[in-house]
């Protein structure tokens, strides 16, 4: 397919879930984080709101939930455990391949 | 992205009831299958690499849109196809949910809003490229449509529990929750464009990863001028 098609189909596609994206923001509160939207707008509907779409002051931070509960540590050890397995995982698979057939199925 | 982001106690007994089961059966599937079909190896180092990046991912909040996360559930099922993605998505969502980060009893309602996510990202990469379309526009478009099946998925099911304590008749929740959904239509914007960066860099350095190699190897043998 002809290359401004796919890329002119993306955009559209972006153009509409841009679109909705403003509305689901400004109709759910505004500027609020994700869990408190969620809150507020299943227990009072609608309600507009304003606020900057994208705020860096605010850094990126760990959710609430994880954050306030002090599970910081055990975030950490979980995140690190899945990243050690898939990387060990991946050069497993790296030598495994290049040691036997490309199209190996394992059971 | 999509999630249900509710306490325990939020649906009814019987929503809770219902989505376990779909979810349960969905996930009775999926392993029927991977007992039955094997997995490529390959894909199973994605796995591993998909829910790591998916789980660190999910607890990080971004400060777009007011703040929202990501999961990444559409590359997951790009790279890792779309059995395992719904796979991963059921650890992810474990560990979330032991964390605190979405409630336990929503586990199989979660469960089943990813792995829609990863299976329709899958199937809808895979049309794209068999039509031609380059890497980064057909990862970006089928991890956008992705995520907003699974975000239009997210408010379905809420819309069909209802939610406890929640004094809003059906239809006003109903708008309510589009604006939920239309919100996670545009963080799908931000998670697509990133999936299809990540997707491509993957295709241009080892593209067996991303099931395109065949088309490379096709392009190289074909002439250019003949004369």
């Amino acid at each position: 397919m002809q290359r401004w098609k796919q890329y002119g189909g993306l955009l559209g596609l972006f153009g509409v879930c841009l679109a909705a994206g403003l509305w689901g923001f400004t109709a759910t509160g505004g500027a609020l984080p994700w869990a408190k939207r969620s809150a507020t707008t299943l227990q009072r509907g609608v309600r507009d709101g304003g606020g900057s779409l994208v705020d860096l002051s605010r850094g990126i931070v760990v959710a609430g939930p994880i954050r306030k509960n002090g599970l910081l540590f055990e975030y950490g050890l979980i995140a690190g455990a899945l990243v050690v397995s898939g990387i060990a995982l991946y050069v497993y698979v790296d030598r495994y391949r290049t040691a036997t057939e490309d199209e190996r199925v394992t059971r | 992205m999509a999630h249900i982001h509710l306490g325990e106690g939020s649906f009814p007994v019987w929503a809770l009831v219902f989505w376990t089961l779909v979810g349960t059966g969905l996930l009775s599937a999926v392993a029927y299958r991977v007992r039955k079909g094997g997995i490529r190896t390959n894909q199973i180092a994605l796995a591993g690499i998909g829910a790591a990046a998916s789980f660190a991912i999910f607890q990080l909040n971004i400060p777009v849109w007011g703040g929202i996360h990501m999961n990444l559930t559409g590359l997951v099922g790009i790279l890792a196809g779309p059995l395992l993605g719904a796979l991963i998505a059921l650890v992810v969502n474990i560990f979330s949910a032991a964390l605190g980060h979405g409630a336990v009893g929503l586990l199989g309602a979660n469960v089943l809003v990813n792995a829609t996510e990863a299976v329709v990202a899958y199937y809808l990469f895979t049309t794209l490229i068999g039509m031609d379309w380059d890497v980064f526009p057909a990862s970006a478009s089928a991890a956008t449509v992705g995520l907003s099946a699974g975000a239009v998925l997210m408010g379905v099911i809420i819309v069909v529990s209802g939610v406890n304590g929640s004094a809003l008749p059906r239809g006003d929740l109903a708008v309510a929750v589009g604006g939920l959904v239309g919100l996670n239509l545009g963080v799908a914007v931000i998670e697509g464009i990133l999936t299809g960066f990540i997707v491509q860099f993957l295709a241009s350095v080892r593209p067996d990863l991303v099931g395109v190699e065949e088309r490379e190897v096709r392009e190289e043998e074909t002439p250019g001028v003949t004369a």
